[in-house]
């Protein structure tokens, strides 16, 4: 572990910085340079930003002054924002989508000349926000990057479509996502009584204390704090309860966006989940105390009973719709309740005297397979995800049936559901057979990415108090249910993405799917592709990383810089 | 020879369909005839390399050891909580199976020769993925590679029965995969929870099959209230998945509708091959991994066995649609696999074994027959078909000898299987249970001949009223037009190919079935011996008495014996009492 000044600081920080100079560039190009697309200059940030991570060492963990903390767990974040946002960069630049409405009303003129240079640079501080979540281990910051996370994603989904679904789409998302910030905020507040501190290891050390003066405090404001904190969480990720404006918002959006929404926000859902249960958990076992177990256990609990019910609640919606980015909505809510499982058995893993007799655990720190398992299969989601979305936002648009050979063509629809994509197979192989590929990977097929992501995580949660004692304990039977549920809702999760498979597949049609979205979301479709068929072939170098990172999330907690630590005695004598 | 080992030859094996595909796939522009043709000759090669490999190993000293042969393996996940491997090798057990996917996928390209006509190029491809998938399922000495080969020959079937099926596909497709996957799901459950136990007592993990085995011999899973039942718990995951895939009855109905709707050469591939896994899964996991649960089970799924039998054959009795027929008729011969298998009397098991071969010659042989009628004469029905015999001689005589074979004419394969199973099955009944129990097993047993009787009269009032009595027209077909000319062809050249082979093994096993039986019994043996000693165990257990009783202790009677790992084949007499005489091959 390392120190450093406020300079380095600004070092340590320079992909994000990157990021921010090139929306500024992107912004100020098309504002005054006559710039038509600001997305090139995007990819080249985010390029640029990309290298500086790689050239950072990721080698123990470096915190900085200003409540930033560079380690294993954060480069990872940082590679899969900058790598998504780079696909998501490809994506949007093709997402030529103007709803039905300004094109005949004229706004198509207006539009369609349009520079995106605005879309691009708020695209970009979005990344940079995402980012700073990512290496944030200051609740100041973390709230932060969470709302430059948010305030960009308002932008852009209203500057994507103005139609009154579109509109819709875009308040709905603004409001519940004000109220998820706020809830967070107070969570936020709560914490710092909890831990008299903002900084996220200064907390972590005080709520694993067993001191008995903050003991009263814990027990009380602790089921608040996490209640509030996974209610702003759960927005983030579209879990329950705070799924139910993912259908309308990615119906009323478009598809780019909604590759955007189903993506990032999951990203930092689980970030900001990964830093608060890597609150409770210690480097050595035996080190927390009896606040720091009811934490722990309030959070599995809660964190087991939302992974249940929104895996089942996603898949079960799903199932119901025609709408094919409902569908992906509802499916995106589903993946959700995957990647909670992760973080529920990690949690429940260091909730007490887990059981250390397994070498599995022995291997990786703690028995913390969980939160490497839900890296992982975050990962595999995002490919599947994003490759599916540049896949419809390529494919644009479909003829109506009654295009006419005279006259002016009349205005275009975009793939709304399932049947739009009949006989794709023979229109469109390639991109009938990655979205074939994508889907089954979602639904965790063998051996695509997914599969071993769902391999990961139900190994993890089967591995919990796997010797104890007593044979079906309250965290081992917890956790076995998680598994079989997570492994049910794949079988039942396979029956809407088949529907979709045989539409492509089985069923022929008249009007043809047209290829005129954005070439470049083609080009993501196929690098979304080639990541997967990657992964497929070779899961280990991916999973590594992840379980690594996993891993260093937890340990981190506990490298505590000298100043603060004496920040610490000062700061029990201050709280109440 | 030196480079060309047996790893290598078995990498080889599997990997020539796929290597095929991608070949059909290239030269997929040039047409229906060269995509064919391609296939056709990748099927060919795989083949040849299995009969090559097949009988390298049977000259090889593994194979008098029952050790795998072949064995290679290859990281893939290894790291952190995983070390999962590309481990292969075939042993006794999946020998002849792994022979019988080379052989069928041959058959089933043969017989889909003219029937494909749309998008020929996904359907060779997706055939020779599938039979690629098949070889692993049974080549597969890893846990995780076992249930990716298991898992992904849903994927080409799908596509195959969906794509390339009859009037009722897409339901019939989706119907397959989604009952399958939710079994398998729970069976991958079940196996992660077996390599978690191993682990912990082991002290290292491991997802490679033979140590698992015999690692969890050492310190099998808890079957106690303190354990929390843990290997009953498994075997019912596991059973879940293998269950649905035999199909054992109740988790039949996804059956014929998958068989009546797939394309001829789909409908080949998964009744002669997929169906096995499902017991190749329980022989390989279920048994010798938690042999007191198999043994707890055992006398239900006996019972379930021989529900099966009489189940299918009487419902395919009254089955009016040929195809269906046939389906119905598969899960009765299955029915004989499970009975044979949880009779835990390894002649019964050593049946089961063979009879999984058996059943996968004819009833491919029939699937393929039942395409050709239909190709011929646009139906299936039952009722609009007849007099075939007449107008097709050669197209009856094969069906007449899959036929004899399905209901076990003696000199046929069938025969040696049902034999050995019901032969198990008495001497199960009659020395080797609780005396509590032994009514209702010689009653079972009983009802399984009965079964054998009903499986005559289904096949045989078929066959006369399809290919015997007045030449029928259906409705459809106009005679005297165009179409007479395809009525009336006999068999072709390809279709004579995809049945000659079939036949040659109906009649080689039913003349000498030791050249069978012989390799796969000792690794079969070895499969069910824990658990045929668990069950001895557990019978031993019932206190009630009987008359019966007064006999020798059942233990003496029914003795299990580990075999020793000599380079002949074990003397072949299973116990005093019984002797099989197809076992006594010089």
């Amino acid at each position: 572990m390392t120190q450093t000044t406020s300079l380095e600081t600004f070092f340590l920080l320079a992909p994000e910085i990157t990021l921010v100079g090139a929306a500024l560039v992107a912004f100020l190009g098309g504002a005054f340079a006559g710039l038509r697309s600001g997305w090139g200059v995007s990819l080249v940030g985010i390029v640029i930003a990309m290298a500086l991570v790689g050239g950072q060492s990721s080698d123990g963990a470096t915190i900085a002054s200003g409540g930033i903390m560079i380690d294993g767990f954060s480069t990872f974040i940082r590679w899969l924002v900058l790598a998504s946002g780079a696909l998501l960069a490809l994506v949007q630049s093709g997402d030529l989508f103007r709803s039905a409405v300004s094109r005949l009303s004229g706004l198509q003129q207006r539009f369609s000349q349009g520079s995106t240079c605005e879309e691009a640079g708020t695209f970009l501080i979005l990344l940079a926000g995402l980012s700073l979540v990512g290496v944030a281990s200051d609740l100041v910051l973390l709230f932060v990057g969470l709302e430059l996370v948010s305030i960009p994603t308002y932008i852009l989904l209203s500057l994507k479509r103005t139609d009154a679904h579109g509109q819709e789409a875009c308040l709905k998302y603004f409001f519940l996502s004000l109220i998820a910030s706020s809830l967070f905020l107070y969570a936020a507040v709560c914490l710092y009584g909890i831990g008299g501190s903002t900084n996220l290891v200064v907390i972590g050390d005080r709520l694993r204390s067993s001191d008995e003066s903050i003991g009263g405090i814990v027990t009380v404001l602790l089921p608040v704090t996490l209640a509030m904190a996974m209610a702003g969480v759960a927005f983030r990720l579209a879990a329950v309860p705070m799924h139910f404006y993912a259908p309308d918002v990615y119906e009323g959006t478009s598809p780019g966006n909604a590759a955007l929404l189903s993506t990032l926000p999951k990203v930092a859902g689980i970030v900001v989940l990964v830093r608060l249960v890597s609150l409770g958990i210690p480097a050595t076992l035996g080190a927390v105390g009896s606040g720091g177990i009811w934490y722990l256990t309030l959070f599995w609990q809660l964190t087991a009973v939302l992974a249940a019910v929104t895996m089942t609640v996603g898949n079960v919606l799903a199932l119901m719709q025609t709408n094919l980015r409902r569908l992906l909505a509802c499916s995106s809510i589903a993946h959700a309740g995957y990647l909670l499982v992760g973080v529920a058995v990690a949690a429940a893993a260091a909730s007490g005297e887990a059981d250390r007799s397994l070498p599995v655990i022995a291997t990786g720190s703690l028995g913390l397979g969980g939160l490497g398992a839900t890296l992982f299969y975050l990962a595999t989601y995002l490919v599947a995800t994003i490759g599916i979305f540049a896949a419809l936002t390529y494919l644009g648009h479909r003829w109506p049936e009654w295009t006419s050979a005279s006259g002016p063509r009349p205005p275009r629809e975009e793939i709304a559901t399932i049947d739009d994509l009949n006989g794709l197979s023979s229109t469109n192989p390639v991109a009938a057979f990655s979205i074939a590929l994508f889907l089954l990977s979602l639904a965790g097929i063998p051996p695509l990415p997914g599969f071993w992501g769902k391999l990961s995580l139900a190994i993890s949660a089967l591995e919990i108090d796997f010797n104890s004692a007593i044979a079906y304990g309250n965290r081992r039977a917890a956790c076995v249910a998680l598994a079989v549920i997570l492994v049910v809702n794949a079988a039942i999760a396979a029956a809407y993405y088949l529907q979709i498979i045989a539409a492509i597949y089985f069923r022929s049609t008249k009007r043809g799917v047209q290829a005129d979205g954005g070439l470049s979301a083609g080009v993501a479709m196929l690098l979304c592709l080639a990541l997967a068929l990657m992964v497929t072939l070779q899961p280990r170098g991916l999973f590594i990383s992840a379980s690594r990172a996993g891993s260093d999330a937890t340990v981190d907690a506990q490298l505590l810089p000298d100043g603060q630590q004496a920040r610490i005695h000062d700061s029990n004598t201050s709280t109440p | 020879m030196n480079g060309f080992t047996p790893g290598t030859h078995l990498l080889l094996v599997i990997a020539s369909p796929l290597v095929g595909a991608l070949v059909a796939w290239v030269i997929g522009a040039h047409g229906r005839h060269a995509v064919r043709q391609s296939a056709l000759v990748t099927a060919v090669i795989t083949l040849l390399l299995t009969a090559w490999l097949i009988v390298r190993y049977l000259q090889s000293p593994e194979a008098a050891a029952g050790e795998p042969y072949g064995s290679i393996t290859v990281p893939w996940l290894v790291g952190g909580i995983f070390d999962v491997r590309l481990s292969l090798g075939i042993d006794g057990l999946s020998l002849w199976l792994f022979g019988l996917s080379s052989l069928l996928s041959l058959s089933a390209i043969l017989v889909s020769w003219e029937a494909i006509r749309d998008r020929p190029v996904g359907f060779y491809m997706l055939l020779l993925v599938l039979e690629a998938a098949m070889l692993g399922v049974f080549a597969a000495r890893d846990v995780i590679l076992f249930y990716v080969f298991f898992e992904f020959t849903l994927v080409p079937l799908f596509f195959l029965i969906g794509i390339w099926g009859h009037e009722e596909r897409r339901k019939a497709a989706l119907k397959f995969f989604l009952y399958t996957l939710a079994g398998s799901v729970l069976a991958f459950l079940g196996l992660l929870t077996i390599v978690l136990w191993h682990a912990s007592h082991a002290g290292s993990v491991t997802f490679d099959i033979d140590t698992l085995t015999a690692g969890i011999a050492a310190h099998p899973l808890p079957m106690n209230a303190a354990g929390g039942w843990l290997q009953m718990v498994v075997f019912c995951a596991l059973f879940a998945g293998f269950a649905i895939k035999v199909p054992i009855v109740p988790f039949h109905t996804w059956l014929p509708l998958a068989h009546v709707e797939a394309p001829t050469g789909g409908s080949v591939d998964l009744a002669g091959v997929l169906l096995k896994i499902g017991i190749y899964g329980f022989l390989r996991f279920s048994l010798p991994m938690l042999p007191d649960a198999s043994a707890a089970a055992a006398p239900w799924l006996f019972g379930l066995g021989v529900v099966g039998i009489l189940y299918g054959a009487l419902v395919a009795l009254v089955q009016t649609d040929l195809k269906r027929l046939i389906a119905y008729s598969s899960v009765s011969h299955m029915g004989y696999c499970v009975m044979g298998l949880f009779a835990l009397e390894s002649v019964a098991v050593e049946g089961a074994t063979l009879q999984l071969i058996n059943h996968g010659l004819s009833s491919a042989g029939l699937f393929a027959l039942v395409g050709m009628i239909y190709e011929r004469f646009h139906t299936r029905s039952i009722a609009n078909l007849g007099g075939i015999a007449s107008k097709a001689p050669w197209l009856t005589v094969f069906f007449m000898l899959f036929t004899f074979s399905s209901i076990g004419l003696p000199g046929l394969n069938g025969f040696v299987g049902e034999f050995m199973i019901l032969a198990g099955a008495f001497q199960r009944a009659w020395t080797g249970v609780a005396p509590s129990f032994q009514s209702i097993y010689l009653l079972l047993s009983v009802s399984a001949v009965v079964g054998v009787v009903l499986g005559a009269w289904y096949m045989l009032w078929a066959v006369e009223r399809v290919f015997f009595g007045p030449s029928r027209e259906p409705p459809g077909s106009h005679a005297g037009s165009t179409h007479s000319a395809t009525v009336m062809c006999d068999l072709r050249w390809y279709e004579t190919a995809a049945l000659v082979p079939l036949a040659v093994f109906v009649f080689w096993i039913g003349l000498v079935p030791a050249t069978f039986l012989g390799p796969s019994a000792a690794a079969v043996r070895n499969q069910t011996s824990a658990a045929s000693e668990a069950f001895a165990i557990r019978m031993e257990e019932f206190p009630i008495h009987s008359p019966l009783d007064q006999r020798a202790p059942v233990t003496d009677r029914f003795t299990i014996r580990n075999f020793p790992a000599t380079g002949q084949p074990r003397p072949l007499a299973v116990t005093p009492t019984l002797s099989v005489p197809f076992q006594t091959d010089p």
